[in-house]
């Protein structure tokens, strides 16, 4: 069932990602790779947030995890495409626009996943806080 | 074994490598349309970038998503004649691409080896 339950995740994830890639790039246009890094950034962020979440609290379920984390998140983002794009770009010259995707996914990808796992950690302790206080009244 | 020589008419199609005819690749179908109506020569050029009509976004082959539907270019030299009597047909084919005509002076064809 978990099996099961990755595939389908994960083809809902990649159509996920062709849908908001193409809306990145109708938004933003075609000079830089928009749409693998929104993915990939948002997908940090998520990832960040279930796993510290699954950590913090006993909320997420190991199969939801394995489903989301693996199946939806892995076919959402993109490493393979961000690799070859940051790749073309420096074969064409294009310096700039492949150190600056390099970082941006890299650097910010880090980022958003410490937001991510921040966000949970707060929210874990906001829910205690709202639980301890129930309790006391 | 025909030949060309002097003044002939270079014609370009634009397409998308997306592009079909009954249920099969356009540019395919054109090449073995032109090979079989006796034409000279023809060649599919594959493009990087570009936009057509309908394009809502650049089609680019560094961004895997906007790669989806690449320019496709086939050019045809030939006879003014030869060329005149395809158009109709091709017309039919091409639904939103790009037919352009110019006059070419051919200095070499090189019909005489075989490959």
């Amino acid at each position: 069932m978990t099996l099961l339950g990755i595939a389908l995740a994960g083809a809902a994830g990649t159509l996920a990602r062709y849908g908001l890639s193409g809306l990145m790039h109708r938004l933003l246009g075609a000079a830089f790779p928009w749409g693998t890094l929104t993915v990939n950034l948002i997908g940090c962020c998520l990832l960040g947030f279930l796993l510290e979440l699954s950590r913090q609290t006993g909320w997420v379920s190991p199969d939801f995890r394995t489903i989301a984390g693996i199946g939806f998140l892995g076919g959402f983002t993109t490493f393979s495409t961000f690799g070859v794009e940051t790749y073309r770009a420096f074969e064409t010259g294009d310096w700039l626009a492949a150190t600056l995707n390099l970082l941006a996914n890299v650097a910010g990808g880090l980022l958003l996943v410490a937001a991510g796992s921040t966000l949970a950690r707060f929210l874990a302790q906001f829910v205690r806080l709202i639980g301890q206080t129930g309790g006391g009244s | 074994m025909r030949k060309i020589e002097g003044e002939q008419v270079l014609m370009r199609i634009f397409l998308g490598e997306r592009d079909r005819w009954h249920n099969r690749n356009l540019t395919d179908v054109l090449v073995e349309l032109f090979k079989k109506e006796g034409f000279a020569g023809a060649t599919a050029l594959h493009g990087t970038q570009g936009f057509g009509p309908n394009s809502v976004n650049i089609h680019k082959d560094s961004i895997l998503r906007l790669s989806e539907d690449l320019p496709v270019i086939i050019e045809v030299v030939d006879s003014e004649e030869r060329i005149q009597a395809i158009l109709p047909k091709l017309d039919e084919m091409i639904g939103s691409g790009l037919i352009t005509l110019e006059k070419v002076r051919v200095i070499r064809y090189g019909a005489s080896r075989e490959c």
